[in-house]
C-alpha cells in the first residue's frame, strides 16, 4: 500500500464505505482501499453482488441515496463530500464511466448527439467542432463516422458497447471506469473489445478501472487485479500472481470454480450462500464460507491487507491466516524397503525425495502406475508407516515428532478411505458399529449423540438411516454401499484431510460416478482437503484441483488437470494419458511434438476407444466380483 | 453509408425520395404513411356516411314528422306532402339520396339552415375559425404548461411542489369545463372586471391598427381559453409526471447524470424526449374532448364559435345545421389526429424501424 502515498496515483480510494439506507441498511462497500496509477489498468474481480456496480457509481458521485464515507481522490483532488455542482465538474472531465448495460444509451437521441453532449458541456465546443470530434472518436473505437447518425436500436449490442466506450473517452478523462466491459458479448466481439481497450490504454495513457467477473478478460487486460467480496478486498496484486496463483481463500475458491476449455474436473461453486449484505461482518467477511477458517483466529477482527505467508512481493491478501495455507506439507520424504536375506539384501526405494503440499480445501490427485509408490506415500503422509527421511507437517504440527496422545488427536483430523471396504471393515461389525467406532475411540459425546451422528452421516453419504440398515452386517451390503459406509466412518470425526487410496477403483462405472460426485460434494461442503490416489488418470482428472504424477517413487510432473491433459511434459504422464485414450482425441501433444496438432478426430479410433473403455470397465467390475 | 452525405436529415440514413414535408413529418417509410392516410380516408368516409344515415335512422326528426299521420305536423294534402318530400329528396331511394349528399358535399354544399335561413357551409365558415382559435390555443397552452410542470414535479417527486400540483391538477380535472367557465366569468369579468363578459371582439369597435385588433381578440379569448386549458391540463400533467418518474430509474438517465450534464438537459432533453411519445398519444385522444369542451365553454361566454352554433341548432331542432356542424367538427378532430400520428415518427426514431 506504499504506492498510495505516491503522488502519481491517478485514483486513490481509502476506506470507502457505502451504505444504502434501510431498513435494514445494506452495506455495499465495506472499507475498500486501492489506487490506480496513471496509465495503469486495475481489474476488480468479483461475483455479482460483491459491490462492483456500487463502486462504479460511488466514484462518480452517483449514489445520492446512500451514505458514503472514506476518501476518493483523483489526481490528488478529494471527491468525497462534493456537492452536485462539484461532481458535475468532475464527471466525465476527470473520471468517465462505461456502463455494462447497452440500455444506457438514450433510445430517442442519435448516437452522435449523445457522444457530443459531454464535449459541448465540459469542453465548450461548438456544434461543428463537437461533431468533428465525435466522428474521430467513433473511428477510434472501430466504428466509423456513419455511426453518429444512427439511433441506438439500429446498432448491435457490441456496437453499442463501442459507442459507450467512445463516449467515455470523449473528454480525455484521467480515469475510465468500465463496468463488465465484456459481459454478454460473443467471443469474437469480446476479443475485439479487449484488443481495443488495450490499444486505447497504450495510446492515451488513461487509467482504467475494470469491474468484471470474467477472470480471463482481466488476465488479458489488467496490470493488477483486486478481488472484491462483500464490499471488501480479499486480495490485490499483479494480475498474473492473483489469477494464476490466488492466495486468499476466497479468490482461490472463486478461481478454482472457473471453467476453462481444458477443465475436465467437476466444477463446484464456493460452499454456502452469497453473503447477506445487511449484516456487517465483525471478523473476516468470508468467515462463514471459508474452507480454512479457524474461529479463534478469523472471528477476532477485520484482517488487514498484507503479503501472504512466505511472500514478500507486491501482492497482498486480507486473511488472518496469511492466505491459503498448506494443511499437509511433506519435504524430502523417503522410504526404502529392504527385502531378501542377510547376504543378498535388496533395497527398493518406494518413495524417493518427495515434496508435497496439500492446501486447505484442495483436492490433490496422486497418480501413477502400479508400483510407483502411491500407496506408500499415502501411508507415510498419515504416518501409518515411518519414513526413512524427510518431514511431514500437518496443520503446523510435525507429524514425525508427534507423541502418542498428540498423534491420536491428529489422526482425528486425517482419515483414510481404502480400495476394498470388505477388507478394510470388519465383517463382524454392524453398520452402526463401523460408523460409530471412531467416536468411541476418540471418546466424543455420549451414546445418544453418537447414534445421532451415525444417522446424520449415513444420510449425508446418501445411505438409508433406518434401524434395519444400521443393524445390518457389512457383508450384507453391496460394494458401493459399503464404500459409502466407509466414507461415513471416515467423515464422522469431521477430518480436515481425507486420504482416498484407490477409493473408487473397484466400483462399477455407475457406482464410481456416484461416489466421485458424493466425494466432491462432501469435500466442498465440509471445506476439507483430499488426497486422491489412483492409477486411473481419467478418474483423477475429474476430481482433482491439482495432480501429481508419481513414477519410481518420484514426483515427475505436477499441474492442474487441464494443463496435464493439454500439454503433458513427462513421458510417464503421456503414457498414462495414452492409457486413458488421450491421443485418440488430441493427437500426440506435448513438447516433443513440434508439428501442429491434428484437429481432425480419428473417428475409427474414437469408436474403438469407446469399446475399449467399456471392456475395461467390464473387466474391472468382474475383477471386483461385486454387484 | 451516409458518411458521404453529412447533411442528411437527423436520423435519416439516406435522403428520402418523397417530398420533404412528408419526410419532416417523420415519414421514413412512404408505404407506412400511405397506409396511415388510407386508414384516415376510410374513417372520414365512415364519418360522412354516419352523419348521412343517423337522422334517417333516428325517429322524431322534423321531416319524418311531415310524413307521419300521428304527428302534429303531418301534411294532409297528398300533393303538398309529395312536393315537400321531393324537395328534400325523400322520394328518392336511399342510395340516390346518398349520391346526392356526396355530390353536394363535394361542392361544399352542406345544406340550408332552417332556423337561420342561410347556407350551412357559410354559417360554419364564419364560426369555425373562432373555435379553431380557442381549441388550438387551449391545446397548445395546456400542453406546454402541463409538460413543463409535469417534468418539474416528476423530477422532485414527493416534494412540496409535486404534491401541490397533484392536488391542483386533480381538482382542475374534476371540475367540468362549464363550471370552470362560469367560475372564471364571475371572478374575472363580474367581481373583478378585468376581462370582457362575452363575445370574441368588442362590438362595433374600430381599430387603429391590426395590433389593437389582435389585442382585443386576445382579451376576449383569455377567459374561455383559461377555462378550456384548465380542463385539459390535469390528465397530461399526471401523465408527464409519472412518465418522468418512470424514466428516472433508466440506465440512460444514470449515464446522462454520470456525464455531468446540467439538470435542465437531463430533465427536458433526456427524460423529456422519451416521454413525448405517450404524451402525443394522450394529446390525440384529448382533441375530441377539447372539441366537446369548447362547445360548453363557448356557450358560457357566448363566444361566436361552433359551440354557440350547435347550441342554437339544437334548440331550434335545425337538423341540416346540426348535421353540418357535426361533420365539420368530426373532420377537424380526425385531421388533428392524423397530424399527431404523422408526428410520431419525428418524435421517436423507433416508431419507424
Amino acid at each position: 500500500m506504499s504506492q498510495t502515498v505516491n503522488g502519481s496515483a491517478a485514483l486513490a480510494i481509502r476506506d470507502l464505505v457505502v451504505t444504502y439506507p434501510g431498513p435494514p441498511p445494506v452495506r455495499a462497500l465495506d472499507g475498500v482501499s486501492l489506487h490506480v496509477a496513471a496509465g495503469e489498468c486495475l481489474g476488480i474481480l468479483g461475483e455479482s453482488g460483491s459491490g462492483k456496480s456500487t463502486m462504479c457509481r460511488a466514484l462518480l458521485g452517483l449514489v445520492p441515496e446512500a451514505s458514503v464515507a472514506g476518501s476518493m481522490r483523483i489526481g490528488g483532488r478529494e471527491l468525497s463530500g462534493l456537492d452536485e455542482a462539484g461532481w458535475r465538474e468532475v464527471r466525465w472531465s476527470r473520471i468517465a464511466l462505461a456502463l455494462q448495460s447497452t440500455a444506457s444509451l438514450n433510445p430517442v437521441l442519435s448516437v452522435g448527439s449523445q457522444v457530443a453532449e459531454p464535449l459541448r458541456v465540459h469542453m465548450g465546443l461548438g456544434e461543428r467542432e463537437a461533431d468533428r470530434r465525435v466522428a474521430g472518436l467513433l473511428v477510434d473505437v472501430g466504428l466509423g463516422e456513419w455511426a453518429a447518425q444512427r439511433y441506438p436500436h439500429q446498432l448491435s449490442g457490441g456496437q453499442r458497447r463501442l459507442v459507450l466506450l467512445a463516449m467515455a473517452l470523449a473528454c480525455e478523462p484521467d480515469v475510465v471506469v468500465l463496468d463488465e466491459p465484456t459481459a454478454g458479448l460473443d467471443a469474437a466481439t469480446r476479443n475485439g473489445v479487449l484488443d481495443l481497450l488495450g490499444r486505447i490504454r497504450a495510446e492515451r495513457r488513461v487509467s482504467l478501472l475494470v469491474m468484471s467477473h470474467d477472470a480471463d478478460a482481466l488476465e488479458v487486460l489488467a496490470d493488477r487485479v483486486a478481488v472484491l467480496y462483500r464490499g471488501w478486498l480479499a486480495e490485490m496484486g499483479p494480475a498474473r500472481d492473483v489469477l494464476d496463483d490466488p492466495r486468499s481463500p476466497y479468490s482461490w475458491a472463486l478461481l478454482n470454480a472457473r471453467p476453462t476449455l481444458a477443465s475436465v474436473k467437476d466444477l463446484r461453486g464456493i460452499r454456502g450462500n452469497p453473503p447477506d449484505l445487511t449484516v456487517v461482518a465483525t471478523g473476516c467477511p468470508f468467515l462463514e464460507r471459508c474452507h480454512q477458517a479457524r474461529e479463534a483466529v478469523c472471528a477476532g477482527g477485520r484482517p488487514a491487507l498484507a503479503p501472504p505467508l512466505g511472500e514478500t512481493g507486491t501482492r497482498v491478501v486480507a486473511c488472518a491466516r496469511g492466505g491459503v495455507v498448506p494443511l499437509l506439507s511433506a519435504r524430502s520424504l523417503r522410504k526404502v524397503y529392504t527385502s531378501g536375506g542377510p547376504f543378498h539384501r535388496q533395497r527398493t526405494t518406494a518413495v524417493d525425495d518427495v515434496d508435497l503440499d496439500v492446501r486447505e480445501g484442495e483436492v490433490v490427485g496422486l497418480v501413477g502406475s502400479t508400483g510407483a509408490g502411491k500407496s506408500t506415500l499415502g501411508m507415510l503422509l498419515v504416518r501409518l508407516a515411518d519414513p526413512d527421511g524427510g518431514t511431514v507437517t500437518f496443520d503446523g504440527t510435525d507429524l514425525m515428532a508427534a507423541r502418542r496422545g498428540q498423534l491420536k488427536a491428529l489422526r482425528a483430523q486425517i482419515q483414510m478411505l481404502f480400495q476394498d471396504p470388505f477388507e478394510a471393515l470388519s465383517n463382524r461389525l454392524t453398520v452402526r458399529e463401523v460408523v460409530r467406532e471412531p467416536l468411541d475411540i476418540q471418546e466424543i459425546g455420549d451414546a445418544s449423540s453418537r447414534e445421532a451422528a451415525v444417522r446424520r452421516l449415513l444420510v449425508e453419504c446418501r445411505l438409508p438411516a433406518d434401524d434395519a440398515f444400521v443393524s445390518r452386517h457389512t457383508h450384507e451390503l453391496s460394494g458401493g454401499q459399503l464404500q459409502r459406509v466407509a466414507l461415513a466412518r471416515a467423515l464422522i470425526l469431521e477430518p480436515k484431510l481425507l486420504v482416498a487410496d484407490e477409493a473408487v477403483s473397484m466400483l462399477d462405472p455407475s457406482e464410481q460416478a456416484k461416489m466421485l460426485q458424493l466425494l466432491k460434494h462432501l469435500q466442498v461442503q465440509r471445506g476439507m482437503a483430499m488426497l486422491f490416489i489412483s492409477h486411473d488418470l481419467s478418474v483423477v482428472l475429474r476430481i482433482a484441483d491439482r495432480v501429481l504424477v508419481l513414477d519410481g517413487g518420484r514426483v515427475v510432473e505436477e499441474g492442474s488437470g487441464g494443463a496435464l491433459l493439454v500439454a503433458p511434459r513427462h513421458a510417464v504422464t503421456r503414457s498414462l494419458l495414452a492409457a486413458s485414450g488421450r491421443d485418440v482425441l488430441f493427437g500426440r501433444g506435448g513438447r516433443e511434438d513440434p508439428g501442429p496438432t491434428p484437429n481432425v478426430v480419428d473417428l475409427e479410433a474414437y469408436r474403438s476407444l469407446g469399446t475399449h473403455e467399456d471392456k475395461s470397465h467390464e473387466d474391472e467390475s468382474q475383477g471386483g466380483g461385486w454387484t | 453509408m451516409s458518411a458521404d452525405v453529412p447533411t442528411a436529415p437527423r436520423g435519416g440514413r439516406a435522403r428520402p425520395p418523397w417530398p420533404r414535408a412528408l419526410a419532416w413529418l417523420g415519414g421514413r417509410s412512404l408505404a407506412r404513411d400511405l397506409r396511415t392516410l388510407t386508414l384516415y380516408g376510410v374513417t372520414m368516409w365512415a364519418v360522412v356516411t354516419l352523419v348521412f344515415l343517423l337522422p334517417r335512422l333516428m325517429p322524431g326528426d322534423p321531416l319524418s314528422a311531415l310524413d307521419d299521420p300521428d304527428s302534429g305536423t303531418f301534411i294532409y294534402d297528398d300533393h303538398a306532402r309529395a312536393k315537400v318530400a321531393a324537395y328534400y329528396g325523400l322520394d328518392q331511394p336511399l342510395i340516390a339520396q346518398y349520391a346526392d349528399y356526396l355530390s353536394d358535399l363535394a361542392h361544399g354544399d352542406l345544406g340550408w339552415s332552417i332556423s337561420q335561413s342561410a347556407p350551412v357551409s357559410r354559417l360554419i365558415a364564419s364560426r369555425l375559425p373562432w373555435t379553431l382559435l380557442l381549441m388550438g390555443s387551449a391545446v397548445i397552452i395546456s400542453s406546454l404548461i402541463s409538460f413543463a410542470l409535469g417534468v418539474t414535479a416528476g423530477w422532485r417527486r414527493g416534494g412540496r411542489l409535486d404534491r401541490a400540483l397533484i392536488v391542483g391538477s386533480s381538482a382542475a380535472r374534476a371540475v367540468p369545463e362549464y363550471a370552470m367557465a362560469s367560475l372564471l366569468l364571475v371572478l374575472f369579468a363580474v367581481l373583478v372586471p378585468i376581462f370582457p363578459l362575452a363575445g370574441a371582439m368588442t362590438p362595433f369597435a374600430r381599430y387603429a391598427s391590426p395590433f389593437a385588433a389582435a389585442g382585443d381578440v386576445l382579451r376576449h379569448l383569455a377567459l374561455p381559453l383559461a377555462a378550456l386549458s384548465l380542463g385539459l391540463l390535469g390528465n397530461k400533467f399526471l401523465l408527464v409526471r409519472n412518465s418522468v418518474i418512470g424514466t428516472l430509474g433508466e440506465d440512460y438517465m444514470l449515464l446522462a447524470r454520470a456525464k455531468g450534464l446540467p439538470p435542465r438537459m437531463l430533465k427536458f432533453h433526456h427524460s423529456g424526449r422519451n416521454i413525448l411519445l405517450p404524451f402525443i398519444t394522450v394529446l390525440g385522444v384529448q382533441l375530441g374532448f377539447a372539441a366537446g369542451g369548447s362547445l360548453f365553454v363557448e356557450a358560457v361566454f357566448a363566444y361566436p364559435g361552433m359551440g354557440t352554433l350547435v347550441n342554437g341548432a339544437v334548440v331550434a331542432r335545425d337538423y341540416p345545421l346540426l348535421q353540418g356542424t357535426f361533420l365539420v367538427l368530426a373532420l377537424v378532430v380526425l385531421l388533428a389526429n392524423l397530424l399527431v400520428e404523422l408526428a410520431y415518427g419525428a418524435v421517436d426514431p423507433r416508431v419507424y424501424r
